[in-house]
């Protein structure tokens, strides 16, 4: 791992410079007059490759003899985090009062 | 280190076990402890009790008529009150039955059982008042306090110098009855001598295997290596030996549930007790009998079964044993002060973060915390040790199919148990700290809970039930001696369920007002696990179907969990009917369904690993006749207990109810007539259950002691565990030899009609991504 | 049960205290699991004794409390003590596949890992729960609807409504600062951790011993230095806040940044002043179009001056499962830190006596993972609950 070169730099190097100046992104996203909507795609596209960075990187996940097999382990939950993202996160206490009219009583006048 | 200073240490910690386990059911679970009016409802001046104050009680009956008025005087004499002060003194009566009501304007009454003085009545030392006796017969306890005034209140040195005292007094029924026994001390007695009996039963055995040598000096020693062994075996015995000392004390608690629902309208339990003991049993029977009696068998089992040496992290499995007697005493701290738990196993929010659960609900929480943790690394565990120490030449697909229960159970257990401890550590903060989660006064939403109870709760009653079905895989392809039928559909068929059970928990929450989408996805998927589970029953019977099969018990009890099992799963398909399950919610058809499938599941599965390994486990053999006559008592009376639930809950008896009433007319909440004779059949039945396994328990100690010797092989199994002796060596399999294991078993023909022919593309392609053996060299380095 | 069976290999009986030899294959005894689980069990008994719903109620519990860390803490050390004689030699490799030849305790670490995955994603889940099904405060605010219940706020109730801390921390960029330079910390503490342990690796003859050991214990030490100032700037801005002093040229004036909890963004905050600049839009709005509708409702509490309401009635919101979610959800992040800082103490020693060789270097990589996973989850959690 640490012998491969991300622009003839050394590989921990270079993502550690890399992370440093996303972050320094995301910082000033929120200091500047963003709307909501806007600031929130904004941190959103800028954590997905921090995050597939470190993983990459820093956790060996990449470049390594082992770093498939280990990929696989670390994507295992993946289905099991998002049922429970769709299932508890996003039906929120709201979510019988704030039914689409289609799914309301009387709506298909039977 | 020399041998002195570790037996100082040894000798050190051992009593600090002792004084703690001596004085962990005295600590209330609340600083001040049980507060009532029995104990010090009166709001006396004074430190103390104190002699010099008589209080004195006159007008009360030897033996009381029905419904009959007395007049009652109680007073007292002595103490520092002098005629002349500005107050004499005041009480405070209590009466355990009948009504107690106010004669004059110097007595006041609190409610039907309480009386006390009023601001006019702090002027005497005595006072008259009214008891109206019952009609029915009771023992009756007057309970008094008396407080003598010196008068100072208004001179400004308050209330020093005052004085009080107490006096009880009983009252006899025109017909004699029973003193009435109070249920903790039941249980605490019970548990106590349950406790009791197992440490002699621990002697004794220490005793039997060397009786020449049976001082503390090789105690000792023998006692350390219990409390720190790492070898998967000894803590698989613990595991075993704690699951079934829960089991008994989940079973005093169901009995004593029973006694109070023999007949209509019962107080043996008020409805304070019975929440504790119903949310007890339930947390017992599942996180301390039913997880610890599979852990057991799958600490013993799988590394003999993969042909590993032990577990991949043996400490941090003995880690995960001892974080739950710690945890288990936490749950039960709050029963030895009347303050258990008293939310049910499920907990739902908001009455868990709510001021009237009792406060023991917080220990009980904590208690939980501790299982969580130690579930968490039993899955770390055991996935690492199935994944990577398999025996050479052992792939997946030839794992004996206990082993891929055990695997699919942890890794259920394991990705949903945080879900569970995330929900716990939230209602201990909202409990400890103040934090506000589950306040709907704040907008905290209850329903979060259930969900994450739920997520957790449904992989986990698999989790419970999956090893079952890995016992009975084992089991009835050794008893038809051939391979089991369909070996890659009943993996394919297990891991379905544990990817399927993350998608059917929203069926607990019908009728909680949740989603509808979510509703109606779960209704569709709780049915499709009829699909795996139809699956793997039908491949018991054809396993069975072109086999010879040999009636051993442990063949007995498989038979009798493939029908009890098949009848539970039946009922169960009642449930994901959205329409039908708003009918049966919170009813005894609900507790019918659940006993069928987890104590005719689960806790028949592994009365059939018992019979099935312990021969394994002690190298004895366990006597056949008795384990026949438990099969027979304990089937018929477990059936007899469970059966005419099913009829209660479809005539309505609510669950978690301390009590039902009946009546021949059509009225609201009442049962017809005959559902007392079938209440009282059942609480009979399940004295019947209970004792029943007391063979089991006479066998395995008969056995330990002067069982017959097991050959190693004793049924004709042909997975690795047969291979080596009965009991195993320690390390199971192997020597280590330089660095090196060597000696490791590699898979023979004995399993081969498990491998399937060619490797799917979905296998290679699976196969592509591992690491393949010529590459094995770069990776060393 | 039989308990006097010894194999082969096991005919010294290793002790349950001290260091063990690690050549030596069979089970290992120790006491460490039985003390630690003791320890844990006190804490959470003597905790949940010494307060209830937010308030002391036993002090005398609190030594107990200490008490039970301090077991915990002694059944670490010994598990410590066994471990720091593993030299790496005997470190045991998968046999099976898929795995095959990877070290167990790796593997085992990632299986850990996914644990830990689910354990935020649920921590995660509560926050989107509440963040998307209680409405946000500034909604409620600008919307006026709580004036329009004004009779509520005269009997001093409040709003529920959801607050994020982000109001109060992406307010400023010194209310920011803490979460920043953490952020930054974080990362560079990632960073070092990976050059010790690229430096305990570099095989034997390639680099100078003396020169390898400094080099691994000075990272090592660096990370846990990095790991204290995430703690401590976590404190200052929850707890402590912090004074700018008069800068000229920077254009600064003297003035505090207060802290969250002194802010009045605490767990208890049932009465909370959320309104941070925002605009009335809703009754300006209101009372442009339908000037005798806001006379009859409004006249009494709010007038309209250019173009803006100004009110004197004061919104009221309780922000309490708001201020949980944050305060709960960084605080486990909080933990698992301080749990690395607990791991990386023992690790720095470890290094500083020449402990870690190219043999047992990747035992560096196994908290590597979970630190970098702590990272990772830094790399979620301050966008979303200190930026978004």
């Amino acid at each position: 791992m640490s012998e491969h070169k991300i622009f003839g730099q050394d590989i921990y190097w270079a993502n550690f410079i890399g992370l440093m100046v996303l972050t320094a992104i995301e910082v000033v996203a929120v200091g500047s007059e963003f709307s909501k909507a806007m600031t929130l795609f904004i941190l959103v596209g800028i954590a997905i490759p921090k995050f597939i960075m470190i993983a990459a990187i820093f956790m060996h996940l990449w470049g390594d003899k082992d770093s498939k097999i280990l990929t696989l382990t670390a994507l295992f939950p993946t289905f099991f985090i998002i049922v429970m993202v769709l299932f508890i996160g996003l039906t929120h206490p709201e979510a019988t009062t704030g039914l689409p009219e289609w799914c309301r009583p009387g709506y298909y006048k039977l | 280190m020399n041998k002195t200073k570790i037996h100082a240490r040894s000798i050190i910690v051992m009593s600090i076990l002792l004084l703690a386990m001596a004085f962990s059911p005295l600590v209330s679970s609340f600083p001040t402890g049980i507060s009532g009016v029995k104990d010090s409802g009166c709001n006396c001046h004074g430190a103390t009790t104190s002699e010099s104050v008589i209080p004195t009680i006159e007008g009360l009956p030897e033996v009381y008529n029905y419904s009959e008025t007395y007049e009652l005087t109680v007073g007292f004499t002595g103490g520092p009150s002098t005629i002349g002060n500005i107050n004499l003194g005041g009480f405070h009566l209590w009466a355990s039955e009948g009504e107690l009501a106010s004669n004059d304007a110097t007595v006041q009454r609190y409610n039907p059982s309480e009386v006390g003085h009023t601001e006019i009545g702090n002027d005497q030392t005595s006072w008259t008042l009214i008891w109206t006796a019952p009609a029915s017969d009771k023992n009756i306890e007057f309970i008094l306090h008396t407080n003598s005034v010196n008068g100072n209140a208004g001179g400004g040195a308050g209330s020093s110098g005052d004085e009080w005292n107490r006096l009880t007094a009983k009252v006899s029924a025109p017909i004699e009855v029973l003193e009435q026994a109070n249920p903790y001390v039941v249980l605490s007695t019970l548990i106590v001598i349950s406790a009791i009996l197992l440490v002699i039963t621990v002697t004794y055995i220490f005793y039997r295997t060397n009786p020449d040598s049976f001082n503390w000096k090789t105690f000792e020693p023998w006692i350390c290596e219990w409390l720190t062994s790492t070898d998967h075996k000894k803590v698989g015995t613990l595991y075993f030996l704690a699951g079934l000392f829960f089991l008994g004390v989940g079973g005093i608690m169901a009995l004593m549930i029973r006694i109070q629902l023999s007949v209509p309208g019962n107080d043996f339990l008020t409805q304070d007790q019975y929440n504790q003991f119903f949310t007890l049993h339930g947390t017992t029977m599942i996180f301390l009998a039913a997880m610890p009696l599979i852990n057991g068998f799958a600490n013993w089992m799988v590394p003999l079964q993969i042909g590993a040496p032990d577990l991949a992290l043996p400490r941090i499995n003995a880690m995960s044993f001892w974080l739950q007697p710690v945890g288990a005493l936490l749950i039960f701290t709050g029963v030895f002060s009347g303050t258990g738990a008293d939310t049910g196993w499920t907990g739902y929010a908001p009455y868990i973060v709510s001021e009237t659960a009792h406060v023991g609900t917080t220990m009980w929480v904590a208690g939980q915390i501790m299982l969580v943790a130690s579930s968490t690394l039993t899955g770390v565990n055991f996935l690492t040790t199935i994944a990577v120490m398999r025996a050479p030449g052992m792939g997946w697909m030839q794992m004996p199919l206990f082993t891929w229960s055990i695997l699919v159970a942890n890794l259920m257990l394991f990705l949903s148990i945080p879900a569970f401890g995330v929900g716990l550590v939230q209602v201990y903060l909202d409990r400890v700290i103040g934090t506000a989660f589950y306040d709907a006064g704040s907008g905290g939403d209850p329903l979060l809970w259930s969900h994450l109870f739920w997520y957790f709760g449904h992989p986990e009653v698999y989790v419970v039930i999956v090893p079952a079905f890995g016992v009975i895989s084992e089991v009835i392809a050794t008893s038809a001696r051939r391979t089991v039928f369909g070996y890659r559909s009943m993996v394919y068929a297990m891991a379905g369920i544990g990817v399927v059970s993350f998608i059917v928990y929203g069926h607990h929450m019908f009728t909680s007002g949740m989603s509808p989408t979510l509703r109606f996805v779960t209704m569709l998927t709780t049915m499709l696990v009829a699909v795996p589970t139809g699956i793997k029953i039908f491949n018991w019977l054809k396993t069975m179907h072109r086999g010879s099969l040999v009636y051993r018990t442990h063949t007995l009890w498989a038979l009798g969990f493939l029908v009890t099992f098949t009848l539970g799963g039946i009922s169960g398909m009642f449930f994901p009917s959205m329409a039908m399950d708003l009918h049966f919610h919170e009813s005894y058809f609900v507790v019918a369904h659940f006993h069928y499938v987890l104590v005719g599941g689960t806790v028949f599965g592994f009365f059939s690993a018992i019979y099935y390994w312990f021969p394994k486990m002690t190298g004895r053999m366990l006597d056949e006749r008795l384990g026949v006559l438990h099969f027979l008592t304990a089937f018929i009376s477990y059936n007899g207990v469970f059966w005419p639930m099913h009829r209660l809950g479809v005539w309505g008896m609510a669950r978690r109810h301390h009590t039902y009433f009946i009546s021949t007319e059509e009225a609201m909440g009442s049962l017809p007539a005959e559902a007392a004779g079938w209440n009282m059949f059942i609480s009979v039945s399940a004295f019947l259950f209970f004792f029943s396994n007391f063979l089991l328990i006479a066998n395995m100690i008969k056995s330990v002691i002067r069982g017959k010797k097991a050959p190693a092989d004793p049924w004709g199994g042909w997975s690795f565990e047969w291979m080596t002796s009965s009991p195993p060596p320690t390390p199971s399999f192997g020597h280590f030899n330089h660095g090196e294991w060597i000696d490791l078993p590699t898979l023979k023909d004995s399993n081969e009609e498990h491998i399937g022919n060619d490797p799917s593309p979905l296998v290679k392609w699976f196969q592509s991504l591992m690491v393949l053996d010529d590459e094995n060299e770069e990776v060393n380095n | 049960m039989s308990g006097d069976y010894h194999g082969d290999d096991d005919h010294e009986h290793q002790s349950a205290w001290g260091p063990h030899d690690w050549s030596h294959g069979a089970p290992h005894n120790s006491w460490a699991p039985i003390i630690m689980s003791i320890g844990i069990g006190i804490f959470l008994y003597t905790v949940a004794s010494a307060y209830s719903w937010g308030e002391m109620v036993d002090p005398s519990s609190i030594p107990l409390i200490f008490l039970g860390l301090t077991i915990s803490f002694f059944g670490m050390i010994i598990w410590w003590r066994q471990d720091a004689s593993f030299d790496g030699i005997y470190e045991p490799r998968a046999t099976g596949t898929p795995f095959q030849n990877i070290q167990i305790r790796k593997v085992a670490m990632w299986m850990f890992l996914m644990s830990e995955m689910m354990v935020f994603t649920s921590l995660f889940s509560t926050y989107m729960r509440y963040r998307l099904g209680l409405t946000p405060c500034v909604e409620i605010y600008e919307s006026g609807s709580w004036i329009v219940n004004s009779q509520t706020i005269d009997s001093g109730e409040a709003v529920n409504c959801f607050l994020p801390a982000s109001e109060l921390i992406a307010s400023s960029w010194f209310h920011i600062a803490p979460g920043a330079i953490n952020t930054f910390a974080l990362i560079i503490s990632s960073f070092t951790i990976v050059q010790a342990l690229r430096w305990a690796k570099k095989p034997v003859g390639s680099v100078d011993e003396e020169v390898r050991r400094k080099r691994v214990y000075r990272y090592l030490g660096s990370t846990w230095i990095l790991a204290i100032i995430f703690l401590t700037l976590k404190m200052v801005e929850w707890f402590v806040g912090f004074y700018i002093p008069e800068i000229g040229f920077l254009g600064l004036h003297e003035h505090d940044i207060v802290s969250l909890v002194n802010e009045g963004y605490t767990i208890h905050a049932d009465h909370y002043h959320p309104h941070h600049g925002w605009e009335d839009t809703h009754l300006a709005e209101l009372a442009a179009a339908n000037p005798s509708e806001f006379e009859e409702y409004f006249a009494n509490i709010a007038s309209i001056e250019g173009g803006y309401v100004t009110t004197d009635a004061v919104m009221m919101a309780d922000i309490r499962v708001s201020t949980s979610t944050f305060f709960v959800t960084t605080g486990t992040h909080g933990a698992h830190v301080f749990i690395g800082i607990i791991g990386l103490t023992y690790m720095t020693w470890k290094a500083w006596t020449g402990g870690y060789t190219p043999q047992n270097a990747v035992s560096i990589e196994y908290f590597g993972l979970y630190w970098h996973f702590v990272d990772l989850i830094w790399v979620l959690v301050f966008p979303f609950f200190y930026l978004y």
